[in-house]
């Protein structure tokens, strides 16, 4: 199963694609993906409901966020109402260890996104704050990567031992499944993207040659 | 001011205090000129005589309060630009009333990015006619970012 873990809707301030029109746009021209995570900046989307949606393109419609820590932006995949007590999601100073600690506290998996990009990757922080610990994820492609940095982000994971995983971080309906994650199961919600997650049996693609 | 405040800080002490009201009464030459300079072919935007005239939807976006920020509101150090407007219409607007623009800061929040930290302020003017009915809010907003030496 290949989902996109990284995307936006309008329900953030920069998305400009509506969760429908991503669907449409997955179906009509054929994107090789089988649903995307939509991961809304410093927010966790409580209220809306794409199972309908869902049911009605076939494809998986997950819900993360993504956060924003002194190394940088960190996807959270297994959001719950008691994870969200835990820190403010709208801090764009978060420590990233309270983070990785309240995830592995709700049993939600951590993953820092364009590690490679400076000031908002993890890379860029690494000589001013050392290697954090518990990161064990790191997005290695993401589609909105310019010139080197997702080789930067590659060379980083190698260097740690990361595993990789790929979204599209898209915020507009033609960038969505430019990179994407593969996953050994089939993945139908939440609990079970984390259990993949940790059971570490995933790969990062990147469609962006072919789409 | 060197320092760069929160948007928290800058949430509590501003947030949701109306920092200028005006009243506008516009003509119908006004709302003709607006809609023909936007491209509008609808007859009850352009004609006059028509029995539904009114303004464009859109024409909340060309009112002008006298401040976009309150006065009080620190000089942030960063580079401010214009971040976009959101218009919602919710009844006519019609010439030849008087109608009441109340403008106060909507939302403050910040983010972080290639270009550094940015800081966006959401001035949200609500409109109402002479029997305080709401017609259209126009949220207005605006963004300062990091000086790249900064």
């Amino acid at each position: 199963m290949i989902l996109d873990l990284h995307a936006h809707s309008i329900k953030s301030d920069d998305g400009r694609a509506k969760v429908d029109n991503y669907c449409q746009w997955i179906r009509a021209k054929q994107i090789p993906i089988d649903g995307f995570v939509l991961t809304e900046h410093r927010q966790f989307d409580l209220d809306s409901d794409y199972s309908g949606l869902a049911k009605k393109f076939g494809l998986t419609i997950l819900k993360g966020s993504e956060v924003e820590t002194e190394y940088g932006h960190v996807l959270v995949f297994g959001v719950t109402a008691e994870l969200m007590k835990d820190f403010d999601f709208t801090n764009i100073k978060l420590p990233l260890a309270k983070v990785i600690a309240s995830c592995k506290t709700h049993g939600a998996v951590p993953v820092p996104c364009h590690p490679g990009r400076r000031r908002v990757g993890m890379s860029a922080h690494l000589e001013e704050f050392g290697v954090p610990d518990g990161v064990k994820i790191v997005e290695v492609y993401n589609g909105g990567s310019r010139g080197d940095e997702d080789s930067v982000a590659q060379t980083m994971a190698d260097k740690y031992g990361y595993q990789g995983i790929g979204g599209s971080d898209a915020h507009i309906v033609s960038h969505i499944g430019r990179c994407a994650t593969k996953f050994s199961t089939v993945i139908h919600n939440e609990n079970e993207l984390v259990e993949a997650l940790t059971s570490q049996n995933f790969e990062p693609i990147t469609n962006r040659g072919e789409i | 001011m060197s320092e760069w405040p929160s948007a928290k800080e800058l949430k509590e002490r501003f947030l949701n205090d109306i920092f200028d009201q005006q009243v506008f009464n516009l003509t119908s030459e006004q709302c003709v000129e607006y809609a023909l300079a936007c491209g509008e072919l609808e007859p009850r935007y352009t004609d006059e005589t028509h029995p539904d005239f009114q303004a464009p939807p859109t024409f909340p976006s060309s009112f002008r309060t006298s401040q976009h920020l309150p006065s009080e509101f620190p000089k942030l150090p960063g580079l401010g630009m214009h971040a976009g407007m959101a218009i919602h219409p919710r009844k006519p607007i019609r010439p030849g009333v008087d109608l009441t623009a109340k403008t106060y800061l909507y939302d403050i929040y910040e983010k972080t990015g290639r270009s550094g930290r940015m800081t966006f302020m959401v001035s949200r003017t609500e409109i109402f006619d002479p029997d305080g009915e709401l017609l259209a809010t126009a949220d207005s907003r605006s963004v300062v970012r990091e000086r790249p030496n900064q």
